[in-house]
């Protein structure tokens, strides 16, 4: 029961919010506020509830079926806490916005279709709150109504259409081939599966495409750097900072429950997951809009978690320290981002602009904004001392572990080696286009000096209030990041229950030199890259900044759109309307022999009343010689029938 | 007991349609139609609740005239006069400024009581009987504009229709030689003759069922529902598309299940060539949809793909497929009224045919856009909305029986699923984000919105709480089941 009020309580609570704001303007507001305060405290409260289920076999068909594990508890307090601070952000943006109700029913609809995917116990009751995810969320990608917004929103659709029914295909085959969709009962059927594996393999990469594009993965990300910087600043702090993780969540519980410590899966997943992280991390220190920055360092960062994810699989048993990097980076890049992503917003909104060469020196001189933007900043690149830190290691120490079992093994181990370098290498891009940011918006003047003027009066425009709870949000990353014996070890040991795990043997030296020397080389090469990418690369001469990166070359304008909208429709056309017509053509093939060289013997009539009515008939007879006239006699004659036959039935 | 109620469900609407076109006083006629309409349903719903059946009515020779009422009869009976009340109580805004109201009412009503005597029929000559009726007496509903265009629809309605009607009595001869009876007997009565001469047998029953797929819009057989069903008025094209696209499908439920046997066609050609159809029906329907620019005409393509998820389930000849197909008959049949009815509240409204003249619509009717999203969620079968439900079953159902058929079955429903949010997102999305030149409020009637709202409320509501439906078409379903290897 209280997963179901924990399901539906946001719902109904933006429902209500959206009436409400649609009779009387302003008053969604703090309705959604209560809804959003409501249910961050129901969050709290499901952690005594670890291990619940809760069975509605009547609903929706196959029925729903909810379960409480560590990882839902701990995605559950993270989504409500991002949910909540987005909520109090977005009071201060969407201050002159009319459509407010709108987005306030939405963003708690979303709300309550994510928390019902983290308290899912089953695919399906997965995929039913995942598709009403993609949906509900659609809108808020949409809510600014430009231009850019619709094309974002139209991809996102796109994404979250097409991906959702190759999900649902895969989880036709998979309920086919096992017969159960439930996590409890699916390591035990995979076991017992005596068909064809491979036939599981597909089941498996069918359901993983729908989560892969709502988490980005490589190649099902180009939504991703579009979407964020048309969405509204709080709305793109939830899309990267926890819905992204709706689609992790499925991809963990494949890994977790389907592919239990399975070799193959694991290496796809790493080779998927090493590309993400590579590509989002490159794509980052290209672009020059802010959001799209933070965009797709969220797909690196993906990129990280998949990884994790995969050595997960690869590890088998003795996988503790694979799944705790990969808890601890989901949890620690969702509180990232949410900080990042509101300070952007506050920027965004108090200058109109998001292109990093207008915004140059924005920042200059405002101390609270900085450390704001700073700390998690440090924590994103991995700094030791700061929590991400703490979580880069362990993912990184997970493939040094592999790599360790292999070469005892006596197994080759090059391509594992090659992973970790491109491990670092993200890291270090993960450095150099923080760095990009951080040196443009708060240190480099701007190029032109009378904005830089204009920028040094302004003031952010964002209450104390805001500007308070997010420098306390920051201040967590450091904190986290200095007692992860405390802190960040005691979430991960909580949440582990859902992966095939036995935990963690011993703990990790984080500081010890061998794990310092890797966030060191991480740091290095960011400077690196910072110095000899962006600073020739990306910045211009004139100090504004451009993208070096062509616009052809893009995955989305110069292949999948194509595809979809122009190649698939017309081959799809042209066999649908040679299907359509066969019968016609046949049917006119045979008239024209019929009555080869013969008129036709049933000509119909000339009279243009044949089937025609005429709305005032001449004379009074006008009528009788229409089609009309002869079924409604048919029509009489037939219920005269009827009635005599009824009637005699009855009487006799 | 009460075995008046299932020929009083069929009497009243036939009666109340001839007297249409006699009264004079025209809200006084509509109110006799609403009441009508109203009192069949509740007739429908008592003869469902009290299980009163009739059988043998009269005996005319070699054939019987038999009308009863089993589940399915009860099934279909509820949602054809239920559907009839809503698209009806929206006909009478609708038409409010037609000059032939009276004989659209008429035919309107004279239809439904010949689908009222379709549910109810009992055996397949008396099937066969209504089953004409029905086509001649819906045939006005479609020329009611009386445009050139129209009469033209309307006669390619009916050659279509007779041509499967005679595909149906071929098969019909041969079902009374090879069955014990034509009579609908759960499970069917498949004989001995039928045993020696089953090449012959699998004939008659893939023209049977070929006839009847003709209604249902299956390829190739298909063509008269584009064409008739745009020039037809909303209300009618939504019963067309809706009631009658059902009519074939319900005859095709009583040729499988309940004269042939499930288990003589389960694994015959027959299933084969029919499944095929089925899919590349699935695919045509909304590739064409996807492709169509006229508003009701898209609609109508995706009948012709819809229904044809219900066939993809029948022709699996298991109890799954069966229940699955139940469900998504009742589903398509309550979304598509719905889809219709919003087609038509803009056309009354605004005048507007082609889709891209909607843009901005959906900011002037946000009523009737609300319902329009409501039913394409439901359509495309996105989660919690009914024809998720249903999808699940077929696609599941299909492949337990076929392996790799079931894979590709599996797979068209689900190319047609996204084909289905392509032809129809666009038009929600434009109609409510973008700006129309002309913003005034368009928000038609109550008469136009209540039918539209309860349709749309009925699909959340049916795709969440499923049981009592689905428990139903389980029961339904389960007379193929002792056959099962």
């Amino acid at each position: 029961m209280y997963l179901l009020i924990l399901v539906l309580l946001p719902m109904a609570g933006g429902l209500f919010a959206g009436i409400a704001g649609h009779r009387t303007p302003k008053t969604d507001v703090p309705i959604s506020l209560a809804a959003l305060g409501l249910e961050w405290l129901l969050c709290l409260g499901l952690i005594p509830q670890t291990g619940k289920t809760l069975d509605l076999p009547d609903l929706v068909g196959l029925g729903l079926h909810f379960q409480v594990t560590g990882l839902s508890v701990l995605l559950c307090v993270v989504a409500a806490t991002l949910w909540l601070v987005s909520g109090i952000a977005d009071r201060e943006y969407l201050h002159h916005d009319k459509k407010t109700a709108r987005y306030h029913l939405f963003l708690l609809l979303t709300e309550g279709a994510i928390m019902g995917v983290f308290v899912s116990g089953d695919f399906y009751t997965t995929l039913v709150f995942f598709e009403m995810m993609s949906l509900a969320s659609y809108l808020l990608v949409l809510h600014n109504e430009t231009e850019e917004a619709r094309e974002a929103a139209g991809s996102y659709l796109a994404y979250a259409v097409i991906g959702g029914m190759v999900t649902l295909m895969g989880l036709f085959l998979l309920y086919n081939a096992l017969g159960t969709l439930r996590f409890d009962d699916l390591p035990a059927a995979v076991a017992a599966y005596e068909g064809n594996r491979s036939m599981l393999y597909a089941a498996g990469l069918c359901t993983l495409v729908g989560f892969a594009a709502k988490c980005c993965m490589w190649p099902l990300h180009t939504w991703l750097p579009k979407a964020h910087p048309a969405a509204p600043a709080p709305a793109s702090a939830l899309l990267s900072g926890i819905i992204t993780k709706g689609g992790v969540f499925g991809i963990l519980a494949l890994a977790a429950k389907v592919f239990v410590h399975d070799v193959t899966a694991g290496n796809f997943l790493l080779l998927f997951g090493v590309i993400t992280m590579v590509w989002g991390g490159f794509m980052g220190l290209c672009h020059t809009n802010v959001k799209a920055v933070l965009a797709c360092s969220t797909m690196s960062q993906i990129g990280f978690i998949l990884t994790g994810t995969a050595m997960q699989c690869l590890l088998g048993e003795e996988n503790g320290i694979a799944v705790w990097g990969t808890l601890l980076h989901m949890m620690n890049h969702s509180w990232f981002k949410l900080v990042l992503f509101v300070t952007v917003g506050i920027i965004a909104h108090t200058t109109g602009k998001l292109e990093l060469s207008d915004l140059q020196g924005f920042g200059r001189g405002k101390k609270q904004l900085f450390v704001i933007f700073l700390l998690p900043a440090l924590g994103i690149m991995g700094i030791p001392l700061f929590n991400g830190y703490v979580s880069k290691t362990l993912i990184h120490e997970s493939i040094v572990e592999y790599i360790h079992h292999l070469s005892h093994a006596g197994m080759d181990i090059g391509l594992y080696k090659a992973a970790e370098y491109l491990f670092l290498l993200s890291g270090g891009m993960t450095v150099g286009y923080m760095v990009k940011l951080i040196v443009c918006l708060f240190f480099e003047p701007n190029h032109d000096s009378a904005v830089q003027a204009e920028y040094d009066q302004t003031k952010p425009a964002a209450s104390p209030f805001l500007m308070g709870l997010l420098t306390a949000c920051a201040a967590l990353c450091p904190l986290l990041g200095m007692t992860p014996h405390f802190t960040l070890e005691r979430v991960a040991a909580f949440a582990q229950g859902f992966f095939p795990t036995q935990g963690m043997e011993e703990t990790v030296a984080y500081f010890s030199p061998a794990n310092l020397k890797g966030g060191a080389i991480s740091i290095a090469i960011g400077a690196v890259l910072y110095v000899v990418f962006v600073r020739t690369m990306v910045r211009r001469r004139d100090s504004t900044y451009c993208s070096p990166w062509p616009k052809v070359l893009s995955l989305e304008d110069s292949f999948y759109r194509p595809l979809l909208m122009v190649w698939l429709p017309f081959v799809g056309a042209v066999c649908a309307r040679l299907a359509a017509s066969l019968f016609e053509w046949l049917a006119k093939l045979v008239n024209k022999l019929l009555f080869f060289r013969f008129n036709p013997i049933v000509t119909p009539p000339e009279n243009h009343r044949f089937a025609n009515y005429d709305p005032h008939p001449k004379g009074r007879r006008g009528n009788l010689g229409t089609l009309n006239f002869g079924l409604t006699l048919f029509g009489l004659g037939y219920v005269a029938v009827m009635l005599y036959l009824l009637v005699r039935n009855v009487v006799l | 007991m009460y075995n008046y109620l299932i020929p009083l469900a069929m009497i009243l609407p036939m009666a109340s349609g001839i007297l249409m076109g006699l009264l004079r006083n025209n809200s006084g006629r509509n109110i006799l139609f609403a009441e009508t309409l109203a009192a069949t349903l509740l007739c429908a719903v008592a003869a469902a609740c009290t299980g009163s059946g009739l059988t043998t009515v009269a005996d005319m020779g070699v054939f019987a005239f038999r009308l009863g009422a089993d589940r399915v009869g009860h099934l279909f009976a509820i949602l054809f006069s239920a559907l009839f009340l809503g698209a009806g109580v929206f006909s009478l805004e609708y038409n409010s400024h037609d000059d032939h109201q009276a004989r659209f009412n008429g035919f309107f009503l004279l239809t439904l009581g010949a689908m009222m005597g379709l549910s109810y029929s009992q055996n397949l000559f008396t099937y066969y009987f209504f089953y004409e009726c029905m086509t001649l007496l819906s045939m006005p509903l479609v020329f009611h504009e009386g445009t050139e265009e129209s009469m033209k629809a309307a006669l390619k309605y009916l050659g279509y229709s007779l041509f499967g009607a005679a595909l149906v009595l071929f098969g019909f001869f041969y079902a009374g030689q090879y069955c014990d009876t034509t009579n609908f007997a759960e499970g069917g009565s498949f004989n001995l003759a039928g045993q020696a001469h089953l090449p012959m047998a699998l004939i008659a029953a893939f023209c049977l069922m070929l006839g009847f797929a003709c209604k249902a819009g299956m390829v190739p057989l298909h063509q008269w529902l584009p064409v008739a069903h745009p020039v037809a008025p909303a209300p009618a094209s939504a019963i067309l598309s809706a009631c009658i696209t059902k009519a074939g499908v319900l005859g095709i439920l009583r040729c499988a299940y309940y004269v042939f046997g499930a288990e003589v066609l389960r694994g015959s050609w027959v299933q084969t060539a029919m499944t095929v159809l089925a899919l590349i029906t699935v695919f045509t329907g909304s590739m064409l949809a996807y492709k169509e620019r006229l508003f009701k005409r898209r609609l109508a393509w995706s009948t012709v793909s819809q229904v044809s998820y219900v066939l993809y389930g029948l022709f699996q000849f298991t109890p799954a497929g069966f229940g699955g197909g139940l469900l998504q008959a009742v589903f398509h049949a309550v979304s598509k009224t719905a889809l219709f009815l919003c087609a038509g509240a803009v056309i009354h409204q605004s005048g507007k045919t082609q889709v891209h003249e909607l843009t901005g619509m959906g900011k002037r009717m946000p009523v009737v856009f609300g319902c329009f999203a409501f039913a394409s969620l439901s359509l495309v079968g996105i989660p919690p909305f009914a024809g998720f439900v249903s999808k699940w079953s077929l696609a599941t159902g299909g492949l337990s029986v076929y392996g790799t058929l079931g894979i590709v079955g599996a797979a068209v429903l689900l190319i047609s699923a996204i084909l289905t949010a392509g032809y129809l997102f666009p038009i929600i999305i434009h109609g409510c984000t973008e700006d129309a030149e002309d913003n005034t409020p368009l928000e038609p009637g109550l008469r136009m919105l209540v039918p539209l709202v309860v349709l749309a409320l009925a699909l959340l509501a049916l795709g969440i709480f499923t049981a009592p439906l689905s428990g139903l078409t389980e029961t339904i379903a389960s007379i193929s089941k002792e056959v099962l290897p």
